[in-house]
């Protein structure tokens, strides 16, 4: 495990690691993500750090530009590498990712480490069948002969619950329909046991019902995989069904850490507060939305200090400057000077 | 909150439409004979009450998009009579069409796409007055600075381009772009989806406000009840180009009569501590059918965790009881009772809504101190 220089970050590398000995499959610590312009300079991701353990979902939320998507992206070493400077550590299972050469990092890819996207239409090549592209992910990862991994694949689609896999596997992806094809997307990024999933957004493009299925569908696969579960995503009902721990982003920074009991039972940031207070819900109707006024900051040129302060109704002289994520209570974790908000409930 | 259409006698609908169908011809012969049809709507007859918000929800495919253009006349339809103001649309010309568009107007999803990148705004808003010769030339600066104020945009960024504007006050253009005309109704096809959270509910509060002020009727397509409960007053649920159920919002959220009502709003994802989430009531199973060929009988009965086998020869009348609610299920009288109104329960820790109070308070109470200065 490495260990944090930066005392900004240490708590979260703690609080993760101090309740119990379920070893961590991921440990993210001050990640920095740089997009260099002609022109300007964007840090997209501002010293994220966390740590993911075996067999459990964390989620990543936030708003669009909030950077929960080039944190996962560097992770997995997509970015291009001549426009975005990433630094930090990355420590999965004892290696340094970031610094890991280009051919290890194609071996992980696929095999230990998946990723599943949101728009399953542009993730798979519409030029081969469904299980073609099933079977290459485990011809390229595991010693196994053409027929070995073609029966593998249909067990693979069998897993993910599409009927009649064998017709399925000499399909293509337009001859399937959106949920299904994520079905697909799953079925390959599980194809090779991976320690670690990432799913960025993975059923913002289905309908509710079908995002319902594929969410228990991707919970009951972890709890027979044990496979540790990134989440990234804008919708907090996501995150309360299906997640255990959870970050919440805001302009490039983890403003608020915690399980997801604790973030629905009582926020510990006004930003958190915020956006559940701006959900429009099921049970009552309120004549006005708790709004957040305002927008995000432009990334170019963050305010000093706090980023939530033009936007905040909690803020006060001392957000112009920068609160660092403090331990509020027990492993839950907030970058708010005013925290913990129990003080602000008259 | 809004005039119910109780006195229905006095006030006439907006917009109604009887029996509407619409059919997409797939394939011709070499006659150009239709050979493949699909049924995007199929016998919708529903109105809407001038100050009222009605919805209109389903998942992907089920024909909303195509009955609100259906509902604006924008496209005409196969079968039945769409009336606006009380004139029957269905066959007028042209001209006569544009003239009425004034009275209905549409905001789209994707407000990127919905403004020419080359117009400023005070153009794009200008463009309705003149088109309809509204306001006079000389004083159309002025209205367009009026519209931008009612929608919360400053008229100092009236000359500004689309995109130095965000998603968010992109759309509020839009809806001052709609706005322009003096509508009496506006159809909002999916017109927060494609915004975060916090800015869908800052546009939320608008419509909510101009509709207050201007006693507008909204048809509100989604296909997110969480944002149809908070907006609309009556809620007409689409599947597969058939309204299976229509009736009061409090009513639809409350005690939903259909299969599908009900499974739509147990598979919505409830912001709430998994300590408290509530019990799965029935789902659906595997995927929509394709509208080409949608199941005989009940639409539904493929996915229906209540189906019998009676569900594949009943028809789909909607069953209309004496309130107004209809459904279309022909056993809704015999599903379980609990597993309707088990959906929607969200339990909150008391706590926490003072917080929620608190930050209202304190943001209302900031937005007041920056106007004052």
């Amino acid at each position: 495990m490495s260990t944090s220089q930066n005392i900004l970050h240490a708590p979260s590398a703690r609080s993760v690691r101090a309740d119990d000995a379920v070893p961590s499959v991921l440990d993210v610590s001050n990640l920095r993500v740089v997009f260099e312009g002609d022109t300007r300079t964007v840090t997209a991701v501002d010293g994220v750090s966390f740590s993911v353990k075996k067999g459990r979902t964390l989620a990543i939320v936030g708003e669009s530009g909030s950077g929960k998507s080039v944190t996962s992206l560097a992770l997995m070493r997509l970015l291009p590498e001549h426009t975005a400077r990433v630094s930090g550590n990355v420590n999965f299972d004892g290696r340094q990712l970031l610094t890991e050469p280009t051919s290890t990092m194609r071996s992980l890819r696929g095999n230990r480490l998946a990723m599943i996207f949101q728009e399953p239409m542009t993730s798979l090549n519409p030029s081969y069948t469904v299980g073609e592209q099933i079977k290459e992910v485990i011809l390229r990862h595991r010693q196994m002969s053409k027929k070995e991994a073609a029966e593998r694949t249909i067990a693979m689609l069998r897993l993910v619950r599409i009927p009649s896999p064998e017709t399925r596997y000499h399909q293509y992806p337009h001859n399937l329909s959106g949920g299904m094809r994520q079905r697909v997307m799953i079925a390959m990024a599980l194809a090779c046991d991976p320690e670690l999933l990432i799913a960025d957004e993975p059923t913002t493009a289905l309908d509710v019902t079908i995002q319902a299925q594929v969410l228990e569908l991707m919970r009951e696969l972890q709890q027979k995989t044990g496979t540790a579960i990134v989440l990234i995503t804008h919708d907090l009902g996501v995150v309360a069904e299906s997640c255990d721990d959870v970050i919440v982003m805001y302009a490039g920074q983890v403003v608020e850490q915690c399980s997801v009991e604790e973030l629905f039972t009582f926020p510990q940031h006004p930003y958190t507060v915020g956006l559940l207070g701006s959900l429009p819900r099921l049970d009552e109707k309120r004549e006005r939305l708790a709004a957040i006024t305002g927008t995000v900051p432009d990334m170019a040129n963050p305010p000093a200090g706090c980023r939530f302060q033009a936007r905040c109704p909690f803020r006060i002289n001392k957000c112009a400057e920068m609160p660092a994520l403090m331990e509020v209570s027990q492993s839950h974790f907030s970058r708010c000077w005013r925290a913990p908000m129990e003080d602000l409930v008259p | 909150m809004t005039q119910a259409p109780s006195s229905a006698s006095a006030v006439k609908p907006i917009i109604e439409v009887r029996g509407l169908g619409k059919n997409f011809v797939l394939k011709r012969s070499v006659f150009s004979r239709p050979l493949v049809q699909i049924r995007a709507v199929d016998n919708v007859t529903l109105s809407l009450m001038p100050g009222e918000t009605l919805a209109i929800v389903g998942e992907s495919g089920c024909g909303k998009s195509t009955l609100g253009r259906l509902l604006m006349r924008l496209i005409k339809p196969s079968t039945g009579e769409v009336f606006i103001d009380g004139q029957n649309v269905t066959n007028i010309s042209h001209a006569e069409m544009r003239q009425q568009r004034r009275h209905v107007q549409l905001i789209f999803q994707d407000p990127y796409a919905s403004l020419n990148p080359r117009m400023t705004i005070a153009q794009t808003i200008a463009e309705p007055l003149m088109l309809h010769n509204i306001v006079p030339a000389g004083q159309r600066a002025k209205r367009v600075a009026e519209l931008l104020e009612m929608v919360g945009l400053r008229p100092e960024q009236a000359n500004r381009y689309p995109h130095e504007f965000s998603g968010g006050q992109r759309q509020r253009v839009v809806i001052a772009r709609a706005l322009a005309p003096e509508p009496k109704a506006i159809i909002c096809d999916e017109a927060v989806s494609a915004l975060d959270v916090s800015i869908q509910a800052q546009i939320l509060n608008l419509l909510k406000d101009l509709q207050n002020r201007l006693g507008l009727a909204f048809v509100f397509i989604s296909h997110d009840l969480g944002v149809v409960k908070h907006i609309a007053d009556r809620v007409a649920v689409m599947y597969l180009g058939k309204v299976v159920e229509i009736g009061a919002s409090d009513e639809i959220f409350s005690a939903p009569r259909h299969p599908y009502t009900r499974a739509l709003l147990s598979a919505i994802p409830v912001a709430a501590p998994p300590s408290h989430q509530r019990s799965r009531a029935a789902r659906l199973h595997g995927d929509l059918p394709s509208p080409l060929s949608p199941p005989q009988g009940c639409r539904l009965h493929t996915r229906c965790p209540h189906a019998r086998p009676e569900c594949k020869t009943v028809s789909m009348k909607l069953d209309v009881e004496a309130s107004g609610h209809a459904n279309a299920c022909a056993f809704w009288r015999d599903l379980p009772a609990q597993d309707g109104t088990e959906g929607v329960r969200e339990p909150r820790n008391p706590k926490l809504e003072k917080l929620f109070v608190a930050f209202e308070a304190m943001a209302a109470r900031s937005a007041q101190t920056v106007k004052g200065g």
